[in-house]
């Protein structure tokens, strides 16, 4: 009873089993509503969305697909956080900063419209994806990343001075060392924006496959259970990476587990 | 009386003057010695008094040469050499240390400059030393976000201690601390004061009663009437008034009424 009560009232903190409970009920409830309202529609109900999964992850092409995307989605990834990482640090050499904040604002610059310049520069249809996904990502990394040094203390820097660390060195200590666990989170966060702009690149350059080439075909046909089935393994995907990087993070970064605890 | 000699000037402020849009600080002169008492380590322990938002923040950072004044010099040393950021410690009131270093990487990266040239295991043996002396050989190992907030202002004084400054300012060292901590707190900084006879501590702080008890020397800023930016309205000698180096001075009734007028002043 008490449980019910906290459940439905503002501001109760829920953990552990009963956020597990609460999710794994409101989500068997929801496709379960889904299942039966949807019966009739045109938008496949879960269960035919299930089969569909089941038969893409066991067809003979999946597998190719799917390491073709996440190839493209890391190198793009490894690609654009090092760029990033470049641009943001050197943003604090007063020399670099216009150019940290122009990349900043590329943010508002839309992919469609540079597809063309971007085939003239690149010299295959995966470099193109490459550079694609790699200037889609680039701006949001250097916002977060350039976020997070604008928040630094500026304490930090002072104990730098009292313990006679010259400029270099307190970049280090308090930039690069000590923001380091934060460039972590902000990769994962930026994670799900790669791994939601694959789809799109992918379907400029078909002939390499990829997730997003099969959900362009699978389209094309309006055979929207495989579309569906695809969504459900990219959205599954995505979570699972999420939950990976999270957990790195707090195992390659100790304290952070301590501040998410406090 | 207990017998003292005031020998050398260890920081000297002159003509110290601050204003950004509007004065903040105006002519602040005072002169710190160095206190001799025969047969121990007399460090000396020098209270900045004043109300909140008259400047000691500014103040604690123009001594500590994290910025220079408009006007003035403040020299610090035997030699008297103009200041440089590195050469006084500073304990923020909020106890800045790297979160991402357990205390003891914090320890061993203020030994991290070329003016300490011990070895690793010296080193070691140095921060065991203070750590047992300090009460924080436990929590070595700990992340600061484990420690509680005294845990955190003795590891922070002695990162301080550590990186060789004699010299060392604390912003508001009893703030948000219970009767029992401030107690604590101030043996701590009289053990800190007393490890060398040059060790100077400077206490910048609103808080009259603890600041005047655990000092040697006071000065009080505050704003004169019609003039605009805070200076030093009064120095109080508390080695001649006999109110220093008496751990239950708290209780004395002259110095009460002396924190009574302190009060008043600010």
């Amino acid at each position: 009873m008490e449980l019910l009560k906290n459940i439905f009232s503002p501001l109760t903190q829920i953990k552990g089993r009963t956020s597990i409970i609460l999710i794994v009920v409101e989500a068997f409830l929801a496709l379960l509503l889904w299942e039966i309202v949807g019966q009739n529609g045109l938008i496949p109900v879960p269960s035919k969305i299930l089969t569909s999964v089941v038969s893409i992850v066991t067809s003979a092409y999946f597998v190719d697909n799917l390491f073709s995307s996440l190839a493209l989605t890391f190198t793009g990834m490894g690609i654009s956080i090092v760029l990033a990482l470049l641009v943001s640090y050197l943003s604090l050499i007063p020399v670099f900063a216009p150019v940290a904040k122009f990349i900043v604002k590329c943010r508002y610059l839309t992919l469609t419209g540079l597809i063309f310049l971007f085939t003239l520069l690149t010299q295959d249809g995966h470099q193109l994806k490459l550079s694609l996904l790699i200037f889609g990502i680039v701006p949001f990394f250097v916002t977060s990343l350039l976020a997070i040094i604008e928040a630094i203390n500026v304490q930090e820097y002072e104990l730098c001075k009292t313990l006679r660390m010259n400029n270099w060195q307190t970049l280090w200590e308090v930039v690069i060392i000590g923001r380091l666990d934060q460039v972590f989170e902000v990769m994962r966060q930026n994670f799900a924006i790669a791994w939601m702009m694959i789809t799109m690149v992918e379907g400029l350059s078909m002939s390499e496959g990829g997730l997003g080439t099969m959900l362009i075909k699978s389209n094309k046909y309006i055979d929207l259970s495989t579309v569906f089935g695809i969504l459900v393994i990219i959205f599954a995907l995505g979570i699972f990476f999420d939950f990976l990087l999270r957990n790195l993070r707090h195992w390659l970064f100790p304290y952070t587990k301590i501040q998410v605890k406090k | 009386m207990t017998s003292y000699s005031k020998n050398e000037v260890l920081i000297a402020v002159k003509d110290v003057n601050l204003s950004y849009d509007k004065q903040i600080l105006r002519d602040i002169n005072f002169t710190i010695h160095n206190i001799v008492r025969p047969g121990m380590n007399q460090g000396q322990v020098i209270s900045l008094i004043g109300r909140s938002g008259i400047g000691k923040t500014q103040l604690f950072k123009i001594l500590a040469g994290l910025i220079p004044p408009n006007t003035g010099t403040v020299l610090v040393g035997l030699e008297q050499q103009p200041v440089k950021a590195g050469q006084v410690g500073i304990v923020a009131q909020n106890y800045i240390l790297f979160n991402h270093r357990t205390v003891y990487d914090n320890l061993r990266l203020a030994m991290k400059h070329d003016s300490i040239t011990l070895g690793d295991k010296e080193k070691d043996a140095l921060i065991n030393d203070y750590a047992a002396k300090f009460d924080l050989t436990e929590h070595l190992k700990k992340y600061p976000m484990q420690l509680s907030g005294g845990q955190r202002q003795r590891a922070s004084i002695i990162q301080q201690v550590l990186t060789g400054n004699k010299f060392i300012l604390l912003d508001e060292p009893f703030s948000g601390l219970d009767a029992l901590m401030i107690d604590r707190v101030m043996e701590l900084l009289l053990q800190v004061s007393t490890l060398d006879e040059l060790n100077t501590l400077v206490i910048v702080s609103h808080d009259v009663e603890n600041s005047l008890a655990i000092s040697d020397t006071a000065f009080i800023l505050a704003r004169q009437k019609d003039q605009e930016g805070a200076t030093i309205t009064e120095t109080l000698d508390l080695i001649e008034m006999g109110f220093a180096w008496n751990p239950a001075i708290r209780e004395n009734e002259k110095f009460q009424h002396l924190v009574a007028q302190i009060k008043h002043k600010i």
